[in-house]
């Protein structure tokens, strides 16, 4: 048997919806083949950033090399890559898909199917993966493994017979999928001899090592000291170390056609390793790049701006460092008359935005404001040009364009069957149009519907989330432009237009949404030593008018030789509360507002 | 030597009042002459002299028997001319213990007061009736005091402006020398805290005309409008406190007390517990022995709390903030830097800019 020969290596990932027990299984795979120490496991390898331990979510992909002697006497290498669980992270789930051979599916014996999970399954499919379906935690009371096996054949075509049943917790089942994962996908293809191709399938910049670039190999070897180039970008690089990931990276002399591993070439730019372009021989390059995947195209925008202006350097600074890790993060810098200096930012999604966002508090220590998400608009100006507009404030005057298109999606919902008429009513609510439902088995429904972007972004989910109680899961794709009556909605606090605040939302709800969002600014925005008077407007015709009277009493009565310390404390708080809003012309408006049109109850 | 004022403190009462917040404990008498021996210790320790004001508040002092407080005064070394003051509640004190206090040399009292409505006592959670005021401060005559001050609260719950003016009326029938008044402030801890919105407060509106209506008809009364919530005949401003709002030297010894000398700041711990073990008393006297200067911040924050201001030296560096708040109208120069009117309501917001 030969170690390194390509017929004994397997590559897969895990595709899985959120809690179905992935962390938990590879775990398992890597405890079972001596990876890693049982004792010394700290529980959950993969997920590595806080915050996805906290937020239960993986968002990077990471890689990671078992060596496994299987049953037929043979020692395989087994990497398994993983793959975001969440639906905005779909362009990373594909560009790890893109990287294997073979998929385990991983459904939870007592929840069944998720939307995300099908929609990545289908993904594994059309990338010609090997599927090893996988039921869950059967050894729960409430584990359903019939109904799942149904789901499964229903949705996914799925034999019963290739079903793995497991308990990732117990232990229960792990031999099975490594035997499944060796037997039945395929060893790569190719040739170590071949000119080299491999594919960046994700890069991290280590402030030590420069940037480390993951791959898989395709074609050929690569080695230190070899020339390489990276073909898109094609920049120029010295190989420095290759080697594979294990928990740690593990240097090796090689790496050869269909391995997994990593290089460190002096790249100092990530930019210049982007993931999914091709690494060549700069002396021998292959003909043709790998098919890549198409670069992640940020579908939610807002601004970030920080509450004291002098942080502006320090918010540059962590966007772009976080850049570096985060290809599908875009940003600009914006200027706001109310907000000052910022960036206008671009995101996958709501929760890539939401994560973004507490990253650049909690890592670099920044107060932020976030302006209310909005989508990116087209809109077919009289002269002929059509102008895509990512920022309320750059929305031009109704009097220069014809329409406004808006971008819409078509959502997949999976629901239990009652709590159908619930999720139509939402639906409606958000300009929903009804595209067809089917019954996955009988108790559990498929309900597609045609929704504007926008609406989907702000609350949809949660509102998903309560109306069935946590019970149903959705999946969307952007289906294109549809022309819409949209407004811009104008916020003007103690008579000033405040441009973070402007929203661009439909006609008929205009006017709801106007008081909804003067009255909620109202309680969001403390009271002043004047009377601060709040209007929405539409063009020039105010909507809606709140006013927040004046302070007229602030004073601490009594105050003697003991009260001393105590009062300045106080003091000192109620004044670093008001430090952390920002002020907008005489108002101090607390970051909470900026965000006000999102907690408008429908 | 400086003049040096000494503020001892008397952490026992009958019962806890349902808006104190204050370092009282109910139901632990038992302490009292243990208490009043750590009390004589630690005053042995720091052996203040030329005391120009003495101030025994509470709590409530007035449970204590005269016999200890003569004990105490015995080791002060007490400037000729001083102010000695101590607290008092109604429905504690007779003729002849406020004789005794009297004899052993107490020249000003303090009578919790709070309120002339029964009602309001009683939510309050106070052991008296509006009677008993009028005896106690009959008997405080009757044993000699010339100078008493009475506490009131307003914006009670479910107090009206009529009932707080009839509470000024009763007030002023009484011609004390001082009145100290305080808006109702929620704290919490207290029981009016746990309550929550669901108690029956006036709004703010109501509470900025009850306090308006108490400084006009004091001052038309002949009183001096001297600190925010402190009113005086001419000439009985309480000497004590004033030195609290210069920012001037206090020791302060019993449960909780503060001391400021020379800019050093000491807390002694707030239970009587941990109090009578008198363990940071090495402590507290090395930290009062060094030289600093006092902190100019909490020079300026209890300064402008004196109606007359402070002089323009004292805001150095502070010269931006305070054009702005005389932009404002908040604070007015003359001969010295003051609050107006309307920055006396919202002195908050006038201190936050100096902190
Ligand atoms: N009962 C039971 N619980 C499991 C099993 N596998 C995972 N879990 C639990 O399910 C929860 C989510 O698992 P985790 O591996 O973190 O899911 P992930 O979000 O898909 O990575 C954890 O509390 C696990 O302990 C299983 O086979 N049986
Ligand atoms: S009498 Fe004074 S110190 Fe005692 S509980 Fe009542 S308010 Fe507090």
């Amino acid at each position: 048997m030969t170690q390194n020969s390509i017929n004994n290596i397997r590559n897969f990932s895990i595709i899985a919806h959120i809690d179905h027990g992935k962390s938990t299984l590879a775990d398992r795979l890597l405890e079972v083949t001596g990876t890693i120490e049982k004792r010394n496991m700290q529980a959950q390898v993969l997920d590595t950033m806080d915050l996805e331990r906290e937020r239960g979510i993986t968002i990077k992909s990471q890689a990671i090399k078992m060596n496994y002697a299987a049953q037929d006497g043979n020692n395989y290498e087994l990497n398994l890559i993983d793959t975001p669980g969440h639906v905005d992270f779909t362009y990373e789930v594909s560009r790890s898909l893109a990287a294997c051979e073979g998929a385990l599916l991983l459904v939870d014996a007592s929840q069944g199917i998720e939307a995300q999970t099908l929609a990545n399954a289908y993904l594994a499919m059309a990338h010609n993966l090997t599927i090893i379906p996988i039921i869950n935690k059967i050894d729960l009371p409430g584990a359903e493994p019939e109904m799942v096996t149904e789901e499964l054949e229903t949705t996914l075509g799925i034999k019963k017979e290739e079903i793995i049943f497991t308990s990732a917790k117990e232990g229960r089942g792990m031999g099975e999928v490594l035997e499944a994962i060796v037997k039945r996908i395929p060893p790569p293809k190719g040739n170590a001899d071949d000119k080299l191709q491999a594919l960046i399938f994700d890069s991290r910049f280590d402030a030590y090592r420069g940037v480390i670039v993951y791959v898989r190999v395709f074609n050929g070897t690569i080695k230190p000291e070899m020339n390489i180039e990276f073909m898109g970008t094609r920049k120029k690089f010295e190989v420095q170390e290759v080697g594979s990931l294990k928990i740690d990276l593990v240097p090796s002399d090689k790496l050869t056609a269909g391995e997994v591993g990593y290089i460190i070439a002096g790249v100092k730019d990530v930019k210049d390793a982007r993931v999914g372009d091709t690494v060549a021989d700069a002396n021998n390059r292959a003909e043709y790049p790998l098919p890549g995947y198409k670069p992640a195209k940020p579908m939610v925008f807002c601004g970030f701006y920080p509450v004291q202006g002098e942080d502006f350097k320090v918010l540059k600074d962590a966007i772009e460092k976080l850049q570096l890790n985060d290809a599908a993060l875009f940003y600009e810098p914006e200027t706001s008359a109310a907000l000052g200096f910022g960036f206008r930012c671009g995101f996958l999604g709501l929760l890539h935005l939401e994560i973004v966002q507490e990253r650049l508090e909690r890592e670099f220590n920044l107060d932020l404001i976030a302006t209310a998400p909005n989508v990116i608009y087209k809109v077919n100006m009289k002269n002929g040009k059509k102008i895509y507009v990512d920022n309320p404030t750059k929305m031009p005057s109704p009097a220069d364009y014809d329409s406004i298109e808006e971008p819409c999606m078509k959502v997949t919902i999976f629901t239990p069957a009652e709590y159908v008429g619930n999720i139509m009513e939402i639906c409606q609510n958000k300009r929903g149009t009804f595209l067809n439902m089917e019954y996955l088995d009988p108790k559990r429904v498929m309900l597609a519907y045609e929704l504007p972007l926008a609406e989907v972004i702000i609350e949809f989910h949660d509102l998903l989330k309560s109306a069935t109680r946590g019970y149903a899961s959705m999946d969307y794709e952007i289906i294109g432009y549809q022309v819409s009556d949209l407004v811009k909605l104008d916020i003007l606090i103690n008579s000033e237009p405040v441009d973070a605040l402007s929203c661009i939302i439909h006609r008929e709800k205009a006017h709801y949404i106007g008081r909804a969002l003067a009255k909620k600014l109202k309680k969001t925005i403390p009271r002043h030593m004047f009377q601060v008077p709040i209007q929405a407007s539409i063009g020039s015709k105010v909507v809606a008018r709140e006013d927040i009277s004046a302070m007229k009493k602030n004073v601490l009565q009594k105050c003697y030789g003991g009260d001393v310390s105590r009062k300045k404390k106080l003091l000192q708080k109620q004044k670093a509360g008001k430090k952390r809003m920002k002020r907008v012309g005489r108002v101090d408006v607390p970051q909470e507002a900026f965000l006000a049109v999102l907690q408008i109850e429908k | 030597m400086n003049p040096l004022s000494l503020y001892i403190h008397i952490p026992f009462c009958k019962q806890k009042c349902n808006y104190c917040d204050f370092a009282s404990y109910a139901g632990k008498e038992n302490l009292i002459e243990e208490y009043i021996n750590t009390v004589i210790n630690e005053i042995k320790h720091l052996r203040p002299t030329a005391l120009s004001t003495v101030y025994i508040g509470g709590g409530t002092p007035s449970l204590i028997a005269p016999k200890y407080y003569e004990k105490i005064f015995k080791l002060l070394s007490i400037a000729p001319g001083a102010e000695l003051s101590l607290e008092a509640n109604p429905g504690t004190i007779n003729q002849s213990y406020l004789k005794e206090l009297k004899n052993i040399g107490v020249n000003r009292l303090s009578l919790g007061a709070q309120s002339f409505n029964d009602k309001h006592l009683e939510i309050l959670g106070r052991i008296h009736n509006a009677k008993d005021i009028f005896k106690s401060f009959d008997d405080a005559q009757a044993a000699g005091f010339e100078n008493i001050n009475l506490d009131l609260i307003f914006a009670l719950p479910n107090q009206t402006h009529n009932d707080w003016k009839e509470d000024l009326k009763q007030a002023l029938s009484l011609k004390p020398q001082h009145l100290s008044i305080y808006n109702l402030q929620v704290e919490e801890g207290t029981k009016f805290y746990n309550i929550g919105d669901k108690l029956p407060r006036p709004t703010e509106d109501e509470e900025v005309a009850m306090f308006e209506y108490a400084i006009d008809t004091l001052k038309t009364a002949g009183f001096h409008h001297y600190e925010i919530s402190n009113f005086a005949q001419p000439g009985f401003e309480c000497k004590h406190n004033v030195v609290y709002w210069e920012n001037g030297n206090y020791l302060g010894v019993g449960a909780s007390a503060s001391s400021h000398i020379n800019g050093n700041r000491f807390d002694n711990p707030k239970t009587i517990e941990e109090y009578i073990k008198l363990t940071q008393l090495q402590n507290k006297v090395d930290l009062l022995g060094h030289k600093n200067q006092p902190d100019q911040k909490e020079t300026i924050f209890m300064g402008l709390r004196l109606l007359d201001g402070l002089s323009k030296e004292k805001f150095k560096g502070y010269e931006k903030e305070v054009k702005e708040l005389i932009d404002d109208g908040l604070l007015e120069q003359k001969d010295k830097i003051k609050l107006t009117h309307r920055g006396l309501l919202l002195a908050n917001e006038v201190f936050k800019l100096f902190i």
